[in-house]
């Protein structure tokens, strides 16, 4: 039996979050970076910040250009996604994610796809047109339960020929969107010193995961790092030791970003440190959709007080790397 | 001068559990009679004046940053250490006037150090 928390003790608790941090190196065989992205489904928005870097860099310009499209179809029956035509032609050929637009998930109905389905599993020979488990499902969507709503989908096509998104669901309203890209250069930036090896930081000589994750936040929303302890408004500064950079490149990509194309950012920031520059490292952070039902693997994610789920890398210029994943209160540890 | 080379990280991994130093709050300020926006040392005071009202002397004393404000807007990101979260919140949600005009906060979102670098709502519009 536990015992009730004291008043005054429930008075300076905070609802229960999670932040995992590992450090590594990419081109380890064992590296687990390619699976963590792989296993975090849902993104609406990829970040990345290069310090001691004006511009797009030569080497990300043909992947920034083909981010990929994802498409918006209106009013979309959940059998649909389970009929065998729908699963031929797309997720038998390659990684077909969808995910309801626009439904809360502390108070809607919410639907996803993800391409290991589990719970429903689609590619089990056991579901073919003529079975039992098929047919049962096929009645609990289509008249048990019908429900419609509208899905953001994306595929990543393994290369097969066959029927498009938009030719397949052409009698739907199906839109076909262009992730949106925000770039800008920042000037004098005042950016933590990190050593790779000090997940923790080092007094005097580095900062830590936690201080960086932070700071990274007070840039991505403008936040000013230079406030004096005494200031009335805000005592917040950049963490110690840090040095300032002449600029910084800051680009965001906002849409139904799938983990293939992340990964393929995330290899291609990798070859940005292929010549000598002059960054240390540089920054990928990934936000997950609030309303997403999982959050890594199928980990139910729930809103509770903010819906984060989110993860970010820090990529050091001898391929080192700290991965941040954070989630809210009642989801699981990501993996 | 380049640093001396260190050899490649060994793999290590933590998991923190509620150890954020510092939870952040998105709020809003509704003011629905239309007239004068507080400028971002108002807000402040105003939000100083709240904890003092519930929480009193020892409430008013906790330290909060203002990150970031818009007037136009009326809406803040507000940085709070983390054992004061509740006397913040509470504070917050239970102002009711400004210079006797009467008004409310809305708490858009509440998250922790690691989780607070979403924009407002990690959905987008189409």
């Amino acid at each position: 039996m536990s015992m009730p928390v004291p008043p005054l003790r429930r008075l300076h608790q905070v609802p229960r979050h999670l932040l995992v941090c590992e450090k590594g190196h990419l081109r380890h065989p064992r590296s687990r970076h390619a699976a963590h992205v792989r296993d975090h489904a849902y993104s609406c928005r990829v970040s990345f910040l290069i310090p001691e870097c004006g511009i797009l860099p030569e080497v990300l310009k043909s992947t920034i250009a083909d981010v990929g499209e994802y498409y918006l179809v209106r009013n979309l029956s959940v059998h649909e996604l389970v009929a065998h035509e729908f699963i031929d032609a797309f997720v038998k050929k390659g990684s077909c994610y969808a995910l309801t637009y626009n439904t809360k998930i502390d108070q809607d109905n919410t639907a996803a796809l993800l391409p290991n389905v589990i719970t429903i599993d689609l590619t089990d020979s056991g579901f073919h047109p003529d079975s039992k488990k098929h047919k049962r499902v096929l009645w609990a969507l289509k008249e048990k339960k019908p429900l419609k709503f509208d899905f953001l989908l994306a595929w990543y096509n393994t290369g097969a020929e066959g029927s498009t998104l938009m030719s397949y669901f052409s009698k739907n309203q199906i839109k076909a969107l262009k992730p949106k890209i925000t770039i800008s250069t920042l000037r004098d930036l005042q950016c933590p010193v990190l050593q790779s090896n000090e997940l923790h930081g080092k007094p005097e000589e580095s900062c830590s995961t936690e201080e960086l994750f932070e700071w990274l936040g007070a840039v991505w929303n403008q936040v000013s790092l230079d406030n004096k302890s005494s200031s009335f408004l805000s005592t917040y500064c950049c963490p110690q030791p840090n040095t300032v950079v002449e600029k910084a490149f800051l680009c965001t990509i906002t849409g139904f970003i799938i983990p293939e194309k992340i990964i393929q950012l995330l290899e291609q920031l990798c070859c940005y440190f292929g010549e000598p520059k002059l960054a240390y490292w540089l920054t990928l952070t990934v936000h997950g959709f609030a309303d997403s039902p999982v959050s890594w693997r199928e980990s139910e994610h729930g809103f509770h007080k903010g819906g984060e789920n989110l993860y970010n890398f820090v990529i050091f210029r001898n391929l080192d790397y700290w991965l941040q994943m954070a989630v809210g209160t009642n989801d699981d540890c990501p993996p | 001068m380049e640093p001396p080379a260190v050899p490649a990280a060994t793999f290590e991994r933590r998991v923190v559990r509620s150890g954020a130093e510092h939870h952040y709050l998105r709020v809003r300020l509704e003011l629905p009679d239309g007239g004068a926006r507080p400028n971002v040392a108002q807000f402040k005071q105003l939000v100083v004046s709240a904890l003092r009202e519930l929480h009193g002397e020892v409430g008013a004393a906790l330290p909060v940053d203002v990150l970031t404000y818009e007037e136009k807007t009326l809406s803040a990101i507000l940085r709070v250490i983390s054992s004061g979260l509740v006397k913040l919140w509470s504070a917050l949600t239970l102002l009711g006037f400004y210079q006797n005009r009467r008004c409310a906060f809305r708490v858009l979102q509440v998250k922790p150090c690691g989780g607070w670098t979403a924009s407002p709502v990690c959905q987008f519009s189409l």
